[in-house]
């Protein structure tokens, strides 16, 4: 009798977990964590970073030349920051709105070579960035914010040409899944 | 009892909200499940609507939705939302672009959270990356 209850009592706990199944990256049902930058935050960030640096006057006119600088992850999260980045480059260059170097070391190497060759091209704007968090709490609900801050600098000049910076914050006292 | 009376009025006044709140909670429960609405600007202007969720069409207006272009020639959209209900509302926005014959050329799948507040004024500003995206089609759901 008593192995029958324990029994029940696994199966009952068992039971109780939600089995692994595929969600919609983009959607509404994913898991909002309160300690890390979500995948979505990512894409809300980007998303927003990309409609703001689209208007900048240096994107008016043909393809710029884009080389990717640095972005710093200061947040205690280990993640690429690619996952940033490609929010912006991928639809950027799909649409043909910039010229994108590729970053490797043949890549440079190769550019170096080539000196100052017309058929070269060569960077006129880095893109570089950083990517920040401030916690606090109050009692049990927690709140995290992660600040995206990205400037555009055009290398002729030095100057930065464009610069945005997003703030995405979540509050609670657990992780959720959803908005 | 004249203490204790303000102190009631402001206790009555605090829970208004929770109440309101509960009724919106209420609702969601007994109706479908929140269903995606649709806003299209229109090449002789103006914009058409597709509501499939009626209580977010009963809170939250779109009192315009404005068209230019960029110093590149890229279509702009402004849509101009406002919140007409008593509470602080959360959309979730996003949209495509279509091409003058109707087809998708763009888009920007992810939702992005927009809160509303009462009575606020919100523009959503899209701005197209194809010179072949001229109308935009603007996607809400409730949160």
């Amino acid at each position: 009798m008593n192995k029958l209850f324990l029994l029940a009592c696994a199966v009952l706990i068992v039971g109780c977990g939600t089995p692994a199944s595929y969600k919609d990256a983009n959607g509404r049902e994913l898991v909002v964590s309160l300690d890390k930058v979500n995948i979505q935050d990512f894409a809300t960030a980007g998303a927003q970073m990309l409609q703001s640096m689209i208007t900048s006057p240096s994107f008016s006119k043909g393809a710029p030349v884009l080389q990717l600088g640095s972005i710093t992850n200061d947040t205690a999260d280990n993640f690429d920051t690619a996952l940033l980045l490609s929010k912006l480059t991928v639809p950027l260059v799909n649409a043909g709105r910039v010229t994108l170097l590729d970053n490797d070391a043949t890549a440079n190497a190769a550019r170096a070579e080539s000196g100052s060759k017309a058929n070269v091209p060569h960077a006129e704007y880095v893109l570089k960035g950083k990517i920040l968090e401030d916690r606090s709490n109050a009692g049990s609900t927690r709140q995290s914010s992660f600040v995206f801050q990205l400037t555009l600098v055009e290398v002729k000049r030095g100057v930065a040409v464009w610069t945005e910076e997003k703030i995405v914050t979540k509050q609670g006292s657990k992780n959720s899944v959803g908005f | 009892m004249k203490q204790i009376l303000p102190l009631l009025a402001l206790g009555l006044l605090a829970g208004c909200t929770t109440i309101l709140e509960t009724g919106d909670r209420i609702e969601r429960g007994l109706t479908p499940p929140d269903a995606v609405n649709y806003a299209t600007t229109k090449p002789e202007g103006g914009f058409s609507t597709q509501m499939n969720d009626n209580r977010i069409g009963n809170k939250v207006e779109l009192l315009a939705a404005r068209k230019s272009k960029t110093d590149g020639g890229y279509a702009r959209v402004q849509f101009d939302l406002r919140n007409g209900s008593y509470l602080r509302q959360i959309i979730n926005v996003s949209f495509e672009w279509l091409a003058a014959d109707g087809s998708v050329v763009e888009s920007q799948p992810n939702w992005i959270v927009t809160p509303l507040e009462p009575g606020a004024l919100t523009t959503i500003t899209a701005t197209a990356l194809k010179a072949q995206s001229a109308e935009c089609r603007l996607r809400l759901i409730s949160r």
